[in-house]
């Protein structure tokens, strides 16, 4: 049985009575990738930093390596905030071994791993040069490398791919990958479902301040309805043969004076299904074409059938 | 601890590493210097003035003018030696190099000279710089053509002819001699003697300033007993200085560290609280540095004006000791650690909610006006360091440390010491824990200024977005 990292049950907390997180539970096991998904404003930051005692809940519970997360429980913790910035008059290096001294590292060994690190981040050539004279892009990872600079057990990252360029952002996936094959847990928000889709064995779906969701991908995904889409000569009407697999729905979108429906299959309905649905009938098909869900698909989805749909959270 | 020490010590030597730093550093003895400097550089820069003295008496007037200038700098030079007296004691050299100053050598800035045209038809184009007139530095514009008339019965006419109309040292020069000339001619022709005359004008009283709590013997008050007085109400200013300059720079410091985001990233490593503390006690160490270079120059400067100066008996023992006196020494740290505490939390936790100084201003512009009071009570303290306004004043915690060092050296009564330090030191601890949470509201981004602003808009409020 794995062992659980982080757990919240019933959290709760309100700005000026307003609620930011309602009764919001769930758990991270250890060496698994967890993502916490949800859009602007959902409560994903307050959470994390309830998480990490940086705030307190107002009702529920937060354990962290199996007690109330105190400054003890911060050392074996990487965490790299949504707002970041750094020391931009230090040095890059000597910025990495504050943050390393801070979690308990010693100096002249904080001092060797922030060079191996930033060489390992194609930054070696940064070594002496004071962060202003970095890109953005550049000091973004020299924040992760801070992040990461004391090994961490468990690493939470609060939207850690915002502000990175697509290659960047791929770095930045490769070294979460690599983290988590080191046996590392790693919690990480985002509101771009492809990181997650790519990288999470678990994902937990907020909106509002509430969870609507927690499971893998696979489940995520299970939960949209899977779709055909279908063009046929506009004589042939395909709505209606195959009205008893699914939702069929009209496209305008067709050419060369076809018509175009959308099917969304029931669950006891496959694709399969669906083609000898329209062999039977006799339809000339122009195009079939299954398509493939996205997280993102089950992320609108789940939102838009989300009962807690229009409340207001801070 | 390591939290708190890290920051620290990172606040510590980022200050140092700046500019300000050493600017400020080097501020003190700079303008100590240019204090002393300036004024002698004023004066020794001021250029020669040629003039011309016509007097159509014949000549009575003149000496009377040439006397009375020689009596003033005989009696310049001896209120001089009294007020160096006075300050550091009697001192022979200081005296004789006084005293061997005279009308001729002393740099005369007035320079007479005797053309043999003396018309003032001659003279105006000298006087209008269209004609210069030879003088030992080059040719320059003549200053001004004086013409005396008249005499001391009737009246005496001092025509005074120049284009500068802001120098009247000349012009009053010769007004005063006339003016004795004139008063001193009238009672010798009333029948009193010069003599006479000589006697009463050097009457003047003997002060002697006695302490009734002494014995007869030792009653006599010197100049350096008065020197706690001065140098608790310098403490004071001194101490209103460096708060006010170091709070200031907690609270650049913190609004660049909330623009910059970077707060959210200590966050990540360590509490609200280690931060605070961190930050003030890491500019706690830059002002405790500044302060003791200072007081080593200042105890430094003393010591070698006393080896040069060793012939005389100057009071830098005096000063010395009133300025190391541990009645004053240690309530200064005490008053330090406490006013620092109370206005860099209050500082640090303004810093927190604004991203920038423009933000900042409005809520600094009462605390401003709060800090700047004592200043000008610090100021009434020199003259009468027990008027019942210092006293008063003395019990606003807020102003406590500034207006109870300049208190101190009078041995206020002990209930006004235990009761004004007991109200400050809770005062400290309401507002270091108030600020303390404001820090945390601030740079967890849940209030900004305007949350401060509604407080004091009967109850208006502005929510704050959170993600």
């Amino acid at each position: 049985m794995s062992e659980t990292i982080l757990t919240l049950e019933g959290v709760s907390k309100s700005y000026s009575g307003k609620p930011a997180v309602q009764n919001l539970g769930f758990t991270v096991e250890r060496g698994t990738i967890t993502g916490f998904l949800g859009p602007n404003g959902a409560g994903k930051t307050t959470s994390l930093r309830m998480s990490l005692g940086i705030l307190a809940p107002d009702a529920g519970e937060v354990r962290l390596f199996g007690k109330n997360p105190g400054a003890a429980a911060m050392d074996r913790v990487g965490f790299l905030p949504e707002e970041r910035g750094i020391y931009k008059k230090m040095k890059t290096e000597d910025v990495i071994v504050f943050y390393a001294r801070l979690k308990g590292m010693h100096k002249d060994k904080a001092l060797d791993r922030a060079v191996g690190m930033l060489k390992d981040f194609d930054l070696g050539h940064t070594v002496g040069m004071k962060v202003k004279e970095l890109s953005k892009g550049m000091a973004q990872k020299v924040q992760i490398i801070s992040t990461l600079i004391h090994e961490p057990e468990f690493i939470i990252l609060d939207e850690p791919f915002s502000g990175l360029d697509p290659v960047n952002q791929k770095s930045l996936e490769a070294m979460v990958k690599s983290q988590a094959d080191e046996g590392r847990t790693v919690l990480f928000s985002t509101h771009v479902m492809e990181h997650a889709e790519r990288l999470c064995n678990k994902i937990i779906l907020v909106t509002h301040g509430n969870k609507i969701f927690d499971g893998s991908v696979a489940e995520a995904l299970g939960e949209v309805p899977r779709r055909v889409i279908i063009e046929a000569p506009a004589d042939q009407n395909v709505g209606d043969m195959l009205g008893a697999l699914g939702d069929v729905v009209e496209d305008d979108q067709a050419e060369d004076g076809n018509r175009c429906w959308h099917v969304d299959m029931k669950t006891s309905v496959d694709a399969q299904d669906v083609l000898k649905a329209c062999v039977d009938g006799g339809v000339t098909l122009a195009r079939f074409e299954p398509v493939k869900a996205h997280l993102h698909d089950a992320f609108v989805h789940m939102v838009e059938a989300s009962p807690h749909k229009g409340q207001e959270t801070v | 601890m390591r939290a708190i020490y890290l920051i620290a010590r990172r606040e510590f030597l980022s200050y140092v590493a700046t500019w300000g730093f050493w600017l400020s550093l080097a501020s003190m003895p700079l303008f100590m210097g240019l204090g002393i400097g300036i004024p002698i550089l004023i004066e020794s820069s001021q250029p020669t003035r040629y003039y011309v003295l016509v007097d159509e008496t014949g000549g009575s007037l003149e000496q009377a003018i040439f006397e009375g200038a020689e009596a003033s700098r005989i009696a310049e030079q001896e209120r001089a030696v009294q007020a160096i007296t006075e300050l550091v004691g009697d001192s022979p050299q200081i005296e004789a190099a006084i005293a061997s100053q005279t009308l001729e050598n002393d740099g005369g800035r007035y320079v007479r000279i005797s053309p043999d045209e003396t018309g003032l038809a001659t003279l105006r184009p000298f006087l209008t710089g269209d004609a210069l007139v030879d003088t030992p530095e080059g040719e320059q514009p003549l200053f001004a053509a004086v013409y005396l008339r008249g005499n001391a019965v009737d009246g005496i006419e001092i025509e005074y002819w120049s284009t500068n109309l802001t120098d009247a040292g000349l012009r009053t020069q010769f007004r005063r001699s006339l003016r004795d000339y004139m008063q001193q001619s009238r009672l010798r022709d009333a029948g009193i003697s010069a003599e006479l005359i000589e006697t009463v004008n050097a009457l003047s009283p003997t002060v002697r300033e006695l302490n009734p709590l002494r014995t007869e013997e030792a009653a006599e008050v010197t100049v350096a007993e008065r020197l706690p007085l001065i140098v608790g109400a310098g403490f004071a200013f001194g101490l209103w200085m460096v708060i006010f300059s170091v709070v200031n720079m907690l609270l650049t410091a913190m609004i660049e560290e909330k623009g910059n985001k970077i707060l959210d990233m200590m966050l990540a490593s360590c509490r609200h609280h280690e931060i605070l503390i961190g930050k003030l006690l890491g500019v706690a160490m830059v002002s405790a540095t500044l302060l003791l270079t200072w007081g080593s120059l200042a105890i430094g400067s003393g010591i070698t004006i006393q080896q040069f100066a060793s012939a005389t008996d100057m009071p830098i023992a005096d000063i010395l000791a009133a300025v190391l006196d541990p009645g004053l020494i240690l309530p200064a740290v005490g008053y330090f650690i406490i006013g620092y505490m109370m206005y860099g939390a209050i500082f640090l936790a303004i810093g927190s909610l604004c991203e920038t100084l423009q933000d900042a201003q409005s809520l600094m512009s009462p605390i401003l006006l709060v800090m700047m009071a004592p200043l000008f009570i610090i100021m009434t303290a020199f003259d009468s360091p027990d008027s019942p306004v210092v006293a008063i004043a003395s019990w606003i915690p807020v102003w406590t440390p500034f207006i109870m060092l300049a208190r101190l050296p009078l041995d206020p009564p002990l209930f006004d010491l235990v009761g004004t330090t007991a109200v400050m030191l809770t005062t400290a601890l309401i507002v270091t824990w108030t600020a303390g949470r404001l820090f945390r509201m601030g740079a967890l981004n849940h209030a900004n200024q305007d949350t401060i602003k509604g407080w004091f808009s009967f109850g208006k409020k502005k929510p704050v977005s959170e993600a």
